[in-house]
């Protein structure tokens, strides 16, 4: 037996342990459930599901108002495997009415068992009518969500408007906004006023149980949101000229821009080849995007602001203006040329006109020699001490009218084009070199490298006589009053605007009478540049740069065809077509238009088998 | 506390207090049960089929049958102690030839469509066996032979119930040390058992700091149990602890990341132990060295543990003895429930999502969680504040039944309360423990708040015998 003071401890000490257990737990249960707050969290990761509600994305319209890029409704067919009806499920007819091979769903229907009370993809971009169908089949299990996916009501502008892309890996790394499966502009204008176009999807907040079906929404939907639709823009573009240069340029390779020059707005820009903008929407859009890209002609590079084309004589306009402007040149300066200039061996060619020529007459008839005379005046000016010292003063003057570097207009894919540091020269000639080794720059060969956006701006900074808005594609966004500043801004050339007007006069005088005469509209001042383009690719380059009216110009225009030959022969007309189009709203040689929509050119450089 | 004066009564000498706790706790448990397993889509919210409507029923059952036993007279239980334990093992043994298996263990009996675990009330019976021998006139826990007597009459249901592969219930049992420290056992047997028992456990468990801190403590623990001095002791842990705090902090700073914060209390340990030992010689306080030796003893006990483990058993030997110990005894859903049942008690906060207003329990997440894993409801619905309510309300009920069993005059209904004690304690504390990952899994219900008319039926017949018990003293 047991003394009773010994019972008494033990039972003392036998009440400490009770009190010591309860104690430990409640010290636990105060750390899980009040310090630390990742249960919650992980709570929250069991229960909640969030649904996203697509925001229809922005929609976009040409200047007049015409729908240039339109959202129409596309659904994704979603399935809860639990709950389909296994035994009467006709598969031949969902397959049918939905468009999908029965391989595709057996496969996402063997997918959607694993989680089988959650929703699951089996089908994007069905459409409406498919939807409509399929609401009349009753198909159990099954259920749509309302997306938009795009369309091309005009079926121009592949490159210029760009297409829209399920979001990349890369991408979602880098931008938190975006989640997996979420539609994303991945070119052109839709790649560039993305944060505008995309809108903000909504979310609902759902509850599921432990086996992913939704039991209802959470706190009554009180952190729910709803889609807020991406705003519209109207885009610059003139879509009637758009659609008949985009019909000119077929079979040709190159770019066509055109420019307002009173405000910089983009009214044409084609690239070509281009592309039906619908084929890179819906299922298909994998296999047609893969076929594009094997296209040797590339109709998904944008020409129009990333290619680097030799200019040609038409940059026989800056060196005049150079020249004017550097005092070495003045209009009535006479310059004798004998089919082309000739110092010791170095030989440029000209074609056959009168001599010697001024100024006005030279611009009009495209004469070499004259504007090599000019080029190596400029560069040879002892103001500068050497033609090394020279060739900076000149590139500066290039670099002010937009070229050797981005124009910095709204165009994410815009590259800069090339004009050589004196430093490139350097390298090359190991610092021996002077105003004849870089001759080839006074006709716009050699190392120079224009984009047709840059060209078609030395159109508007001619129409204007001395400066550019940048050139941009939107006119407007919804909600917003202007765009930004930088777009209202005239940007002077280094040439004073006095220095233009017999440079202009010269290219209506190539107009009237010298190698732009294709050109010219009756009742209409048209002033033009051609430009043919010596090139390692085979035949020359045909371009052309022009604007019109002569006075208060409504329209420049850059036209640039890949081994067009003759600046006349191609270029030209199709300028001239889109001007007659744009500033006459009619087209008076309808046999021209036929004439060049069949012109074919060969491009052996694209299109041999190697 | 107790009525009195109305002699006639057969309610004479309830415990009210008892009594009132523990209606508050089935009901709250309801309570629970019914957030446990609605469903606001089911389509018939009173159908039968509804754990919290049948729950309802076995409450009245259960009301009933404490009203049952109350009017019971005291002495058939002392009577009865031996037949009814007699009547348990057998049962037992029936169960373990012909009973159901049910989550891998075969202890179900099925009746038509009732199934009972007769495990339920062998604790009981076992309760009832074990007050009986221990308050024999000539019964002497210090005597050898004794001794043994209890052992069998605790480890033959024991055996029979392990055999049957509910480890859990079978360990409750092993809980009886409780009583046996009480009412007397020696305690240098009493520690080192519980003590190899646990720490084998809690080795699997724990991280070899926590272990360390632990130990550490228990030695102290046990020191202070044997000395009665405690401010000495007390100071002593104190300024360990601080110099364990301050050697971690200051070699960081010269070393970062070189230095873990158990090797710094490691540390702190060892050198304390010179201290320590000088002022056991000086003072002539030979159980400090009981203690010491105790404390190194454990220190390399337990990597052997992990040794014998890992290197000496075989694979299929570990799982057998981890599955013996209910921690693996599904590899792949330990881990999940636990994790599952510590989000949902985590995840209530302070003051609960509110009632019915759970996610974790309402969705499903939680596996078992009427009936195992019950305190998950308490800890997501009401949150901290709704979980310690709750466990004070067991508390008190425990130390009242300790209070109780302090008060009777026959050693049968002290030991019985003991026993009680034991069994409610032990439940409390692994239920308690495994929902919030303190203890490992063994699949015991929480007493009176789980769902299940075994249990619920047997722990209020527990009780009410001790109730019974304690009313009836002043009739002897």
């Amino acid at each position: 037996m047991i003394d009773r003071d010994g019972g008494y401890v033990r039972m003392r000490v036998l009440q400490i342990v009770v009190l010591f257990i309860f104690l430990v737990i409640t010290a636990r249960l105060f750390y899980i459930q009040i310090i630390d707050t990742r249960y919650a969290r992980m709570s929250d990761g069991n229960t909640l599901r969030r649904e996203v509600q697509f925001a229809p994305r922005g929609e976009v319209f040409d200047r007049n108002g015409e729908y240039l890029v339109q959202s129409k409704a596309c659904y994704d067919l979603m399935v809860i495997y639990k709950e389909l009806d296994r035994e009467g499920f006709d598969t031949v007819r969902f397959c049918e009415v939905i468009g999908i091979s029965k391989a595709k769903l057996i496969k996402e229907l063997r997918n959607a068992r694993y989680r089988p009370r959650a929703p699951r993809l089996v089908a994007n971009f069905v459409s409406k009518e498919e939807k409509l169908r399929f609401d009349e089949c009753n198909f159990k299990g099954f259920s749509t969500i309302y997306r938009t996916a795009r369309q091309y009501p005009r079926k121009v502008g592949g490159n210029l408007l760009g297409y829209v892309g399920e979001v990349s890996e890369q991408m979602l790394k880098r931008y938190t906004s975006y989640r997996m499966g979420d539609y994303v502009g991945l070119s052109g204008v839709e790649s560039a006023y993305e944060p505008i176009l995309r809108g903000d999807d909504g979310v609902q907040i759902r509850e599921v149980d432990t086996h992913g079906a939704i039991k209802g929404s959470y706190f009554d939907g009180a952190f729910d949101t709803l889609p807020v639709s991406g705003r519209h823009i109207v885009s610059t573009i003139d879509v009637r000229i758009q659609l008949l240069a985009e019909e000119l340029m077929r079979g040709k390779v190159g770019a066509a821009v055109a420019i307002e020059p009173s405000t910089g707005e983009i009214l044409m820009m084609v690239s070509s080849p281009s592309y039906d903008p619908d084929e890179l929407v819906g299922r298909e859009r994998g296999n047609n995007y893969m076929k594009m890209l094997g296209n040797k002609r590339g109709p998904l590079f944008d020409r129009a602001v990333s290619a680097k084309y030799p200019p040609g004589s038409t940059f026989k306009l800056i060196q005049g203006l150079i020249g004017l402007q550097e005092g070495v040149l003045t209009p009535t300066n006479h310059y004798a040329c004998h089919n082309g200039y000739r110092v010791g061996r170095l030989h440029v060619g000209c074609h056959p006109h009168t001599s010697p020529v001024a100024l006005r007459y030279a611009v009009a008839t495209s004469c070499n020699a004259y504007f090599c005379y000019v080029f190596r005046d400029i560069l040879e000016n002892p103001k500068y001490g050497g033609v090394k010292e020279g060739y900076d003063v000149w590139k500066e003057y290039v670099n002010s009218f937009g070229f050797g570097r981005k124009l910095d207009s709204d165009f994410l894919s815009e590259r800069g084009g090339y004009v050589p540091d004196r430093s490139f020269y350097d390298d090359r000639y190991y610092k021996s070199w002077n105003s004849l080794t870089v001759l080839s720059l006074s006709i716009g060969q050699g190392e120079l490298g224009c984009t047709p956006l840059q060209m078609a701006n030395l159109a508007a900074i001619m129409a204007n006589r001395g400066y550019y808005y940048i050139p941009h594609i939107v006119k407007k966004v919804e909600g917003i009053d202007s765009l930004d500043s930088r777009f209202y801004k005239k940007n002077y050339t280094k040439v004073d605007p006095k220095h233009f007007e017999p440079i202009v006069e010269g290219m209506r005088q190539g107009v009237v009478e010298g190698t732009s005469r294709g050109a010219a509209l009756p009742g209409i001042e048209v002033c033009g540049k051609t430009g043919t383009a010596e090139n390692s690719r085979g035949r020359d380059h045909s371009t052309f740069l022009s604007f019109a009216p002569m006075n208060n110009p409504k329209i420049a225009i850059s036209v640039y065809i890949e081994n067009g030959g003759f600046g006349a022969t191609v270029a030209v007309p199709i300028a001239s077509l889109v001007e007659e189009l744009y500033l006459t709203d009619t087209i008076m040689r309808p046999e021209l238009v036929e004439r060049i929509k069949k012109m074919k050119i060969d491009y052996p450089v694209y299109d041999n088998k190697r | 506390m107790t009525i009195r004066g109305k002699s006639d009564s057969v309610f004479a000498g309830v415990d009210l207090v008892v009594v009132i706790l523990y209606v508050a706790i089935v009901l709250a448990g309801w309570l629970f049960i019914t957030a446990a397993s609605y469903d606001s889509a089911s389509a018939s919210p009173y159908s039968f089929s509804n754990f919290y409507i049948k729950q309802f029923l076995w409450i009245a059952i259960a009301f009933c049958v404490a009203l049952f036993v109350t009017l019971l007279d005291s002495r058939y239980f002392h009577m009865w102690a031996y037949p009814c334990y007699a009547v348990g093992i057998l049962l037992l043994i029936a169960t373990l030839l012909v009973g159901k298996e049910v989550n891998g263990a075969k202890s179900w009996f099925e009746l038509g469509s009732f199934r009972i675990q007769p495990v339920e009330f062998v604790k009981i019976a076992t309760s009832l066996a074990v007050a009986r021998v221990m308050s024999e006139y000539s019964f002497s826990i210090s005597r050898f032979s004794n001794l043994v007597k209890v052992g069998a009459v605790i480890c033959a249901p024991l055996i029979i119930i392990v055999m049957q592969n509910d480890t859990g219930s079978g360990i409750v049992l092993g809980s009886f040390l409780f009583v046996l420290y009480r009412e007397g056992l020696n305690k240098w047997l009493c520690i080192p058992i519980l003590f190899i028992a646990g720490l084998f456990i809690v080795s699997f468990l724990l991280s070899p700091l926590a272990m360390l801190l632990i130990l550490i403590s228990v030695c102290f623990l046990s020191d202070i149990m044997m000395t009665q001095q405690w401010r000495s002791r007390i100071v002593l842990l104190a300024v360990m602890l601080l110099a364990a705090i301050l050697l971690y902090f200051m070699v960081a700073f010269f070393a970062p990341g070189e230095f873990s914060f158990y090797a710094s209390v490691l540390v702190v340990t060892l050198f304390s132990f010179v201290f320590v030992v000088v002022y056991a010689i000086k003072s002539k306080v030979s159980s400090i060295f009981i203690s010491l030796s105790f404390f190194l003893c454990s220190i390399i006990f337990l990597p052997t543990t992990d040794y014998i483990f890992n290197s000496i058993l075989r694979e299929h030997q570990q799982r057998r003895i981890l599955s013996f110990l209910g921690i693996a005894n599904d590899p792949l859903g330990f881990d999940y429930n636990v994790n599952q049942s510590k989000i949902a008690i985590g995840s209530g906060g302070f003051f609960g999502k509110g009632f019915l207003d759970s996610t974790q329990i309402k969705y499903g997440f939680v596996p078992e969680k009427h009936t195992d894993f019950i305190f998950c409801a308490v800890g997501e619905e009401w949150g901290f504040l709704g979980s310690v309510v709750v466990l004070s309300l067991l508390c008190m009920l425990i130390l009242r039944l300790i209070q109780i069993g302090e008060r009777q005059q026959e050693p049968f209904g002290r030991i019985y309360c003991y026993c009680v004690t034991s069994i409610l304690l032990f439940h409390v504390m692994v239920n308690v423990g495994m929902t919030i990952g303190l203890m490992p899994v063994m699949g015991i219900p929480l007493p009176f708040l789980s769902y299940g008319g075994s249990s619920l039926i047997a722990f209020t017949i527990m009780l009410f015998i001790a109730v019974r018990l304690d009313a009836s003293k002043q009739q002897f």
